[in-house]
């Protein structure tokens, strides 16, 4: 059996470009790789003759760009028309969308071949791919372990290597803690770098779709097919793309990294700090200076989070009513009966959760005390993370303060999996870029994480630290996963 | 009874009149079929995003400025969140916290006294869609969804139905010259909610809101039934309390539609899918120069071009007539006369034949034409009725016109010929005449008139048949 998709994007873009392969190699040995994890549980829908007859049909043509006949896993709150979109959802167990999300063309246009679209928290609530209406995907180092969410299914087919690339959403470090749970790249762009047309929205001032990969190159180039502003989001960037993989090689000599205290405090795990260390070590021995730092508000960034979250998720969500699209429960009594049945049935507890907690907290005079009040404070982060980034190129720190835990734990304390996310909430306030890139294994073998965030639009001096760290350590991130 | 105070408060909302709607590029326009309108941003589908009209910020900066308020220079949008099926989205996009213009005022005249009625804010909203009731069920028409308004608040300034009917008289006509709004009660473009309560004190009474209501007339009607509804019900000792009525048409009464519930909770915050709107000095002050003529400064022309305060009137209350007169005003014509004409015939026919002057072959240079000659005296008005469906209906010229109706425009001396034979064939009626009956005068002038099929002009006739007369 082949083994094209352990390779590099580049190293099949030559075999394809050589006419060794054909783009139908590349789908048949991912839907086989699918088909032997189907106990990963890493996608919700599938779209094998589609992206069969896609792959046939790119035969005729020329092979105009890297990213050209690569196959590509999708998160499944990102709309594709004619191909199921649920969110993970019962709410949405129906519903195949009649337009693509704006990355979806820009996917298309490249001539990626869509394979199909990956498990995740319903409506991306959540930070472990559990509240999933079609169960959590695994994962792929210890199947007993969580991929982590909310983009889980989407870690975990890379992690897998069940296909090269793959998009993820991040609200509140949705790529990056699964990114890290796994051993793979997840890049959490700036807020308004890619659209978030046709991205089911959770928490829209928040909200950011990133890419997923096995290396930081392949990031690099996906983020630049799917970067630019778009006329149907207001929220996206004027700013021009730049070519994100500019600076991968070049030499980190004299630049100057921040960790925040909080960071290394005592929330994160000893095995993660001691690995951090050693990064930290690393680079300095290869002449980048390296200084701790506060960043204001940095510890509240959770309390803001839910706060906002849920608030504009309360809204965001309002919309799935029974009237239109998606689940309608059977014979309501009367309009009151339709809504109450369709939300209680077609939405699972968290969802439920938060958009309780999120009506309450915008409720009256709580809009005031709470939500205006986190959005004032979300200010003030931003403000000091900006003063970081005027003396300092890049911030570092874990990602995660433990390693991927037991797929049965902590399933009863809703509120302690926020705290999974304690780390890379903050970057999500202050609408910065945060990526993860592997930096080692726990004693259990089980994949830690660097967190590297950027200023502002900096996404390619992230890269560029990030590629240096992934080629001095030289890591074998390879799962050994096909049967 | 009557010491009690009547306060009105108005909420208006127009809709704006864009070309596309507010947050998509679905046409904003009459549509022959149901949910044709329509795209997935105005179905609220999953995963869609409002982007922001610029023609309604236009219109809305329009809109404060004719209504003299002072605009928000930095300001975002709200959601409004409620259940119902006509709101595709579960909340609503409108400005609760930065509405676009605020503190303004419209001035009324009520029995020669000027008054200013307080603007609260004025604010930029999308319509919800349109439930048609069948039989059983409801039926959801996407085609308004989305249609951009400018809801007007006034503060309770207002202390009579006379006040508020004038009010929305001037607010209709305001908006209308400001191209805003095309104001159509009746279709709903405009629809008002009145807020009426009465008190004996300073303290303001309980307050009654009258939703929909269909016309500006029926806005006086229905205040003054409610204000006569709750007297009694206070004078009868009862207390009233906040609830939002409607009015029927036939009995000429309100009627209760629902109680307000204490605390309606509609969970503002700010939109996060559109980004504030930064307009600065020179963007407003663009707009606002390239309005079109307001109704303020046509009133001024009109009458300093001596037509009748109650013709000005007319003419301001047809924006169409208006618009048509101004293209007028710097051409060499009597505007005394083209409003008169234009009020007048014109006006019947276009109304009969539902046409518009552009439409017709009656063009601005036969007007022009027209106008002179009626002014100069070269044509009777008895002429002008007699070819004017002609000037409408056919491409001829005028002169031809005048031929074909067996009119020919007559030379100083065939008049003059025509005098003199009518005075020899009438010597018994020229002495009486001279003896002092100048009733005769006007005799020969009606002989004239018939002899010349009216199309002698009446002050030349006059003039000769002195001449005549005397020798």
């Amino acid at each position: 059996m082949s083994k094209y998709l352990d390779l590099s994007i580049k190293e099949i873009n030559t075999l394809l470009k050589d006419k060794k392969i054909k783009p139908i190699d590349l789908v048949e040995e991912a839907f086989e790789r699918i088909d032997n994890n189907s106990d990963l549980n890493a996608f919700i829908t599938l779209d094998r003759e589609n992206a069969l007859k896609k792959a046939q049909e790119l035969e005729n043509k020329e092979v105009d760009n890297l990213l050209f006949g690569i196959p590509i896993a999708i998160k499944d709150n990102i709309v594709t028309k004619d191909l199921r979109t649920t969110c993970a959802s019962h709410m949405l167990d129906n519903f195949i969308p009649i337009y693509n999300a704006t990355v979806v063309d820009k996917i298309l246009d490249k001539n990626m071949i869509i394979i199909g679209k990956c498990n995740m928290d319903e409506f991306a609530m959540g930070s472990t791919s559990r509240t999933s209406y079609y169960g959590a995907p695994l994962n792929p180092w210890d199947k007993t372990k969580i991929a982590g969410g909310s983009s889980g299914g989407s870690a975990s087919c890379i992690a897998a290597r069940l296909v090269p690339l793959a998009l993820g959403s991040d609200t509140g470090g949705s790529i990056r803690q699964p990114s890290s749970y796994c051993g793979i790249v997840g890049m959490k762009p700036t807020y308004g770098r890619v659209s978030r047309y046709g991205l089911i929205a959770f928490a829209s001032s928040l909200d950011q779709i990133g890419p997923m990969t096995t290396n930081v190159y392949d990031n690099a180039l996906l983020l630049n097919a799917i970067s630019g502003h778009d006329d149907k989001d207001l929220t996206s960037s004027y700013r021009e793309v730049e070519d994100y993989t500019r600076l991968i090689g070049s030499d980190i000599k004299g630049m100057k990294i921040a960790v925040p205290n909080f960071f290394m405090s005592d929330i994160v795990d000893k095995e993660i700090k001691d690995k951090v260390e050693e990064i930290i070590n690393l680079l300095k021995d290869n002449g980048a200076s390296v200084s701790y730092i506060d960043i204001d508000y940095i510890e509240n960034a959770v309390t803001l989070y839910q706060i906002i979250a849920m608030g504009e998720a309360s809204s965001n969500l309002a919309r799935f009513d029974g009237v239109r699209y998606g689940y309608s429960c059977d014979n309501p009594k009367n309009l009151e009966d339709l809504y109450k049945r369709t939300r209680q049935e077609g939405f699972g507890d968290e969802v439920k959760r938060r958009i309780m907690v999120g009506s309450y907290l915008l409720s009256g005079e709580n809009a005031t005390t709470y939500y205006n009040k986190a959005l004032q404070i979300r200010d003030d982060i931003s403000k000091s993370f900006k003063k970081a980034f005027a003396e300092y190129d890049l911030i570092i720190g874990p990602n995660t303060t433990t390693v991927a835990y037991g797929i049965g734990a902590n399933l009863d304390n809703p509120s302690q999996t926020f705290l999974d996310d304690v780390l890379v909430i903050p970057v999500n306030m202050a609408g910065l870029p945060g990526m993860n890139v592997p930096i080692g294994f726990n004693h259990e073998h089980l994949p830690i994480g660097l967190q590297i965030i950027g200023d502002s639009f900096e996404e390619a001096k992230m890269y560029q630290l990030a590629a240096f760290i992934e080629k001095k350590l030289n890591l074998d991130l390879m799962r050994e996963v096909v049967k | 009874m009557s010491e009690y105070k009547t306060t009105v408060g108005i909420e208006v909302h127009a809709e704006l009149k864009t070309n596309t709607k507010i947050f998509s590029s679905s046409c904003n326009g009459y549509a022959n079929m149901a949910n044709t309108h329509v795209n997935v941003v105005d179905l609220g589908y999953p995963g869609t995003l409002p982007t922001l009209n610029a023609e309604v910020i236009v219109k809305a900066i329009r809109a404060s400025h004719v209504l003299n308020c002072k605009i928000n220079k930095k300001m975002h949008f709200d959601r409004k969140n409620y259940f119902y099926p006509d709101l595709p989205k579960g909340y609503q996009i409108t400005q609760a916290r930065t509405p676009i213009g605020v503190d303004g005022y419209v001035e009324i005249e009520v029995d020669g006294t000027k008054k200013k009625i307080g603007i609260h804010d004025i604010h930029i909203e999308e319509d919800t869609c349109k439930s048609i009731h069948y039989n059983n069920s409801s039926l959801l028409d996407f085609n308004r969804a989305g249609v951009p308004l400018v809801e007007i608040v006034t503060k309770p300034d207002m202390s009579s139905s006379k006040e508020a009917v004038l009010y929305l008289e001037k607010l209709r006509e305001l908006l209308l010259y400001a191209d805003v709004s095309d104001c159509k009660i009746e279709e709903g473009s405009m629809r008002c909610d009145v807020n009426v309560s009465v008190s004996k004190s300073s303290v303001l009474g309980t307050r009654i809101e009258i939703k929909n209501i269909g016309s500006i007339s029926n806005v006086g009607l229905a205040i003054d039934s409610e204000v006569k509804r709750q007297i009694e019900l206070l004078e009868s000792g009862n207390t009233l309390h906040e609830e939002t009525r409607r009015y029927d048409e036939k009995s000429n009464t309100t009627v209760l539609m629902r109680v307000k519930e204490t605390g309606n909770d509609y969970r503002y915050f700010p939109e996060a899918d559109i980004p504030y709107v930064i307009l600065d000095d020179t963007y407003i002050d663009n707009v606002i120069q390239h309005l079109p003529m307001l109704s303020s400064t046509r009133r001024e022309i009109y009458l300093k071009r001596g037509i009748n305060p109650v013709n000005v009137d007319k003419i301001i209350q047809n924006r169409k007539i208006s618009d048509y007169l101004n293209r007028y005003l710097d051409k060499n014509i009597n505007l005394v006369m083209a409003s008169n004409l234009l009020l007048g015939d014109i006006a019947s026919y276009l109304n009969k034949n539902s046409t518009s002057m552009d439409e017709t072959c009656f063009n601005e240079e036969k007007f022009i034409q027209v106008v002179n000659m009626l002014d100069k005296g070269d044509m009777s008005s008895k002429i002008f009725k007699e070819i004017l469906n002609d000037l409408f209906e056919s491409n001829e010229s005028i002169d031809n016109l005048l031929n074909k109706h067996g009119i020919s425009k007559m030379s100083d001396d065939d008049l003059k010929a025509i005098i003199k034979n009518i005075i020899d064939n009438n010597q018994d009626n020229v002495t009486q005449y001279k003896s002092g009956n100048e009733r005769i005068l006007k005799y020969f002038v009606g002989q004239v008139m018939k002899e010349t099929k009216g199309s002698a002009d009446p002050v030349l006739v006059n003039k000769y048949l002195l001449e005549e007369l005397s020798k």
